[in-house]
């Protein structure tokens, strides 16, 4: 191992080591700062990834981006059209911006949110995708103007990436929540399902289940969400984030 | 309901068509399905050198169904972290003792890897730690997987930097084992308790584990 090549590891080492100590979600994105600068990263970006019923700007868990690109990003709608969250979706390995394919003649859109990127001096960056055990998806993004990837930087990054994302969630998430408050799999799987346009009866034919036990978790779910009834018990489990249809 | 039988050479007698089974699914998925050339055989059961004795096999099934598996491995002996990944360690170096265990081979059939499964046997590694006083587990795991065990609830310290490996970036790591890690697989699974089953053996299993007093 050479000299270089133990300098990002110890970057990337003391980097984790040190996030456990972290209590804010301020902290934590001031140290990515300080030691994701090291490799000329200057622009930040945590979230999840929103389907069609979600809007972006709630699946966000932390973000520094340059003032007026965010507002720009959302008005616009770029998420829908972004190259990176498309590649984002569908690998599981890390790679750069400039690495998203798209069709400049067919996809005017992504050419625009490439371009207007760039503007704004994230010309480049390393995204890092999540893929969650039940549908959970998110991204964890950086730019910057000169950025030091290599093949020896970017291991270092990537898991330098994916703890500063471990360590927001945990923070993030409210600790008071009740653990039997928790949805099931099964429930998850019912409200999924209703989300779908499913009715009692076809969900039972689908899960292998009689109807009075997938109308049993339907309850049990709107229960545990505090909703009125089936429909707002759906909405509720959207907006947290607890399915994905 | 998945269940997540051990299987040793303490009771293997009792599961010889589900090990045939099991190493040809094995098989199925390292060498065809991820075309990884070192484990291909011609008898299609994909068996190596750290499938010995004081192997311990994780077998998750359905009813007579093998649906996943992993296996475990002492670090007290030679392991795959000690004789092939040693390079994938070097940051932090080899975990070594009594008490940690390394696991590797894990899989889930093609057909259920919507989360549930890897829930239950998540859940089940932890479980079968908690109860057998083994404090650590080191792998060889997938780096795209380390979300996916956060998000388990587990606690992992990786040991190097990802590394390609077969065209995928894997680390090398410590997993700690924690009943809230094995509380948290089980709630991400809908699971209410235990997952194991032992059947033809005692418990705990690991008999000379070193227990810290």
């Amino acid at each position: 191992m050479n000299r270089q090549e133990f300098d990002h590891a110890h970057v990337a080492f003391s980097f984790i080591e040190r996030l456990e100590t972290l209590e804010a979600p301020d902290d934590v994105m001031n140290h990515m700062e300080k030691s994701l600068g090291l490799f000329g990263f200057e622009n930040f970006i945590l979230t999840g990834l929103p389907n069609p019923h979600q809007r972006a700007e709630q699946m966000v868990l932390a973000r520094k981006w340059p003032r007026g690109w965010f507002e720009i990003y959302i008005k616009e709608n770029y998420v829908a059209a972004d190259p990176v969250v498309r590649l984002c979706r569908n690998s599981i390995n890390p790679f750069e911006w400039s690495e998203a394919p798209y069709n400049r003649e067919k996809e005017p859109r992504a050419h625009e949110v490439m371009n207007r990127a760039a503007d704004f001096r994230m010309a480049n960056g390393f995204c890092i995708p999540i893929h969650g055990l039940t549908g959970y998806e998110a991204c964890v993004s950086f730019g910057g103007d000169k950025l030091d990837l290599s093949s020896r930087t970017k291991p270092a990054i990537h898991l330098m990436g994916m703890y500063a994302f471990e360590r927001i969630r945990q923070l993030m998430t409210p600790a008071q929540r009740n653990r039997s408050d928790d949805l099931t799999s099964r429930e998850r799987e019912v409200l999924t399902w209703t989300a779908l346009g499913k009715t009692s009866s076809e969900i039972a034919e689908i899960l292998e289940l009689s109807k009075r036990t997938v109308d049993e978790y339907s309850i049990r779910a709107a229960r545990k969400l505090r909703a009125q009834n089936k429909t707002h018990a759906v909405v509720k489990a959207l907006q947290q984030r607890l399915i994905n249809p | 309901m998945t269940a997540i039988h051990i299987v040793s050479s303490a009771n293997r007698h009792l599961y010889e068509t589900t090990l045939d089974s099991y190493f040809r699914i094995r098989h199925d998925v390292f060498a065809k399905e991820r075309g990884w050339k070192a484990v291909e055989r011609s008898d299609e059961r994909d068996i190596d050198a750290f499938d010995r004795d004081d192997t311990i096999h994780l077998i998750a099934m359905d009813g007579d169904r093998v649906v996943g598996g992993q296996r475990l491995v002492p670090t007290t002996t030679p392991h795959m972290l000690s004789e092939i990944f040693a390079d994938l360690a070097a940051v932090k170096g080899i975990p070594v003792g009594p008490t940690i265990w390394e696991a590797s081979r894990y899989f889930v059939v093609r057909e259920r890897r919507s989360g549930r499964t890897d829930a239950t046997m998540l859940a089940g590694v932890q479980e079968f730690g908690v109860d057998e006083g083994i404090t650590h587990y080191s792998a060889v795991i997938e780096t795209w997987w380390l979300p996916r065990l956060h998000e388990a609830g587990f606690v992992v310290r990786p040991l190097g930097l990802p590394t390609l490996i077969e065209n995928q970036w894997a680390i090398a790591a410590e997993v700690e084992v924690r009943q809230s890690s094995r509380d948290r697989a089980r709630a991400l699974g809908g699971i209410g308790g235990s997952v194991l089953v032992r059947r033809g053996l005692k418990v705990p299993l690991i008999g000379e584990v070193a227990h810290v007093t």
